[in-house]
């Protein structure tokens, strides 16, 4: 599914090399439920970066589905991350000025789908998020919680090989966590693999996978017996 | 596309949507109406008086003293400056076209009907006006040095005889022009003189005469010390034989002054200068209101693009190419400026009514307001570009940062 080899990334500047990510190698498999943990600055978002297409890598390699993306134009990454990758950020990420409605369209709109099909399409995802009777509503008439549930609405959509998510719980209250992160598990029992980056052991506990980071290299990678079972 | 929900966000956001909608519209509403005044201010400049102006010039000659015998004088100049090498010919005339100067009258076509005068400029000439004016003579004939009536303001001789404008022969004779000629037309005293001809076009003295193109020539010199010679000359000769002219006249041995040596295309820039001065003024103003519209174009995208820079990284991350978020912009200025320039057409032609009502302006012509329109559209489009050009070169891995 997501294959990492000697991957690293340095960020330069005209006088500081910084080397996020040093001789980085992961292989993510269809269905895992991975979680990334590390301390602040370690190299975490980086590799999800890197893993989302979000940047590219200076060096190693990365396959995706078995796809070879260093050779990829900006537009074709932008077109596999479309198809393949669904994303949840810490802040939601939503669009203030849409509604609902047109925040889950918004992966769809770029796949070129049909109006009739997105229509169905968003619904269907903003139902299974327990908000398919808020479609006309603004973010900002959301609580946290469910602000987070549109976001996730907005990565399946587009039915993504994976999701990835950045912290997803990180600004929520420990109630609507839990509730966001039984949605995950959903989500995964159903099938798509899941990388999340999290700073909460105890969600990390629940994974099938933690990948512990430590100045931008794998520090430890466990797999975890009394993660709930998928 | 994505004009639903752009359309949607931009109603969100009103007060900096509908501020650079109302600048757009308010933009429209002066340039169309400026393009207009300048279009037709060019046609007003650009039509022709009828005359050879490239190689024409005039100089008068003003007779003092009880010597100065003015008829005898008139043919020495005449004579003189005839067989000058270069020259085409000269004549005598009251009035130059297009000098802002001169004398009119009203003609009928029955003797004492003052309500049927149509108004005309009169130009007292000699026989050699065809020549020396350049004008084509479309029906009848031209004057004979016979027809020519030398007299005084006082002398209550008149001349017989008239050659008409085209234009002006329409003016009374509209289902058939060609049937003025050999007609008699009657002046605001009943005089009567006979049409012996019609030339194609003789412009009136002044450019802002509603009736401009009407004119007529009779066969006259009016001896009151004042004379004006209007000379054609072979291309490239007018400027040394203005030079030889004025020497030659000065070294006569007539007591006179004599002034307003010109070329007639001098006298055609100094009548139309108003019009060249309004004309550049409205471009300063066009030009300025183009940039001061495209500046706030430019501002408020720079504005929407800082304030959603974390918005376009997450499009970015959920599959926008940088060609997608490209378009995205172009088509939230292409919706504002539509709806500018929607309120922008019908703001131009509210405020050409006023102009038609209050200053008398010509009704502006109907594809003025399109072409306005996609001016301004296109105007929108090229100014929109350079911020969102930007807005696509934002990194997808904007979405994941914290800031």
């Amino acid at each position: 599914m997501l294959k990492m080899t000697g991957i690293n990334k340095v960020f330069r500047t005209d006088t500081v090399q910084t080397h996020a990510l040093r001789d980085f190698s992961l292989h993510v498999e269809e269905g895992e439920f991975v979680t990334i943990t590390g301390p602040s600055g370690c190299g975490k978002t980086t590799f999800l970066n890197l893993a989302g297409l979000l940047e590219t890598y200076t060096s190693g390699q990365y396959l995706l589905d078995g796809e070879d993306v260093s050779s990829l134009s900006d537009a074709q990454r932008a077109r596999l991350r479309n198809q393949k990758i669904g994303f949840i950020f810490q802040s939601f990420n939503l669009m203030p000025d849409l509604n609902l409605f047109d925040n889950v369209d918004v992966p769809l709109r770029y796949r070129g789908v049909s109006a009739k099909v997105r229509k169905e399409r968003i619904e269907n995802a903003l139902a299974a998020v327990g908000l398919a009777n808020r479609q006309r509503h603004l973010p900002s008439q959301l609580s946290g919680g469910q602000q987070q549930r549109v976001a996730i609405a907005r990565a399946l959509v587009g039915e993504p090989r994976f999701l990835l998510a950045d912290e997803p719980t990180g600004n929520l209250d420990s109630n609507t966590a839990e509730g966001v992160m039984e949605l995950l598990e959903q989500i995964n029992q159903q099938g798509t693999t899941i990388i999340m980056v999290t700073h909460d052991p105890s969600l990390a506990a629940r994974s099938h996978r933690n990948v512990h980071i430590l100045d931008g290299q794998i520090k430890s990678d466990d797999r975890n017996s009394k993660a709930r079972a998928a | 596309m994505e004009l639903g929900p752009i359309t949607r966000a931009l109603l969100r956001n009103k007060l900096g949507v509908i501020l650079i909608a109302l600048q757009i519209a308010f933009t429209m509403t002066v340039i169309v109406n400026a393009v207009y005044i300048i279009s037709d201010r060019a046609a007003n400049m650009a039509r022709p008086s009828g005359l050879d102006e490239a190689n024409t010039f005039h100089i008068s000659s003003i007779g003092y003293g009880n010597s100065f015998n003015e008829s005898v004088v008139v043919d020495e100049d005449l004579n003189m400056i005839r067989q000058l090498p270069g020259v085409i010919d000269a004549m005598v005339t009251n009035q130059i076209p297009v000098s802002g100067s001169g004398s009119s009258s009203g003609y009928s076509l029955e003797p004492g009907r003052r309500d049927m005068l149509v108004p005309a400029a009169i130009y007292r000439v000699d026989d050699h006006f065809l020549e020396a004016m350049d004008l084509s003579l479309v029906a009848g004939v031209p004057f004979t040095p016979q027809q020519i009536v030398r007299r005084t303001p006082t002398d209550e001789r008149q001349p017989t005889e008239t050659i008409l404008s085209q234009a002006m022969a329409e003016s009374l004779y509209p289902d058939d022009w060609r049937q003025a000629l050999n007609q008699n037309i009657y002046g605001p005293d009943g005089s009567a003189l006979r049409v012996v001809g019609i030339v194609d076009r003789l412009q009136a003295p002044w450019p802002t005469f509603t009736y401009v193109e009407n004119s007529m020539l009779t066969p006259e010199i009016t001896l009151d010390n004042s004379t004006t010679y209007l000379v054609r000359t072979e291309p490239g000769y007018r400027d040394e034989l203005m030079v030889e002219v004025e020497e030659r006249l000065a070294a006569a041995p007539h007591q006179r002054i004599l002034r307003n040596n010109q070329s007639l295309e001098y006298t055609r820039t100094e009548s139309y200068r108003i019009d060249s001065l309004m004309t550049t003024i409205l471009k300063v103003v066009i030009g300025t209101l183009m940039f001061i519209t495209a500046m706030g174009i430019v501002g408020l995208a720079v504005f929407s693009i800082n304030r959603r820079r974390k918005q376009i990284g997450t499009r970015r991350a959920l599959g926008a190419t940088r060609f997608s978020i490209l378009r995205y912009f172009m088509t939230e200025n292409l919706i504002i400026s539509a709806a500018g320039v929607t309120l922008g057409a019908i703001m131009t032609v509210g405020f050409n009514m006023f102009l038609v009502q209050t200053f008398n302006m010509p009704r502006i012509d109907w594809f003025y307001a399109p072409i306005g329109m996609l001016a301004l559209l296109l105007l929108g489009q090229l100014a929109v570009i350079g911020p969102a050009r930007s807005a696509a070169g934002i990194t997808p891995a904007l979405a994941t940062r914290s800031v």
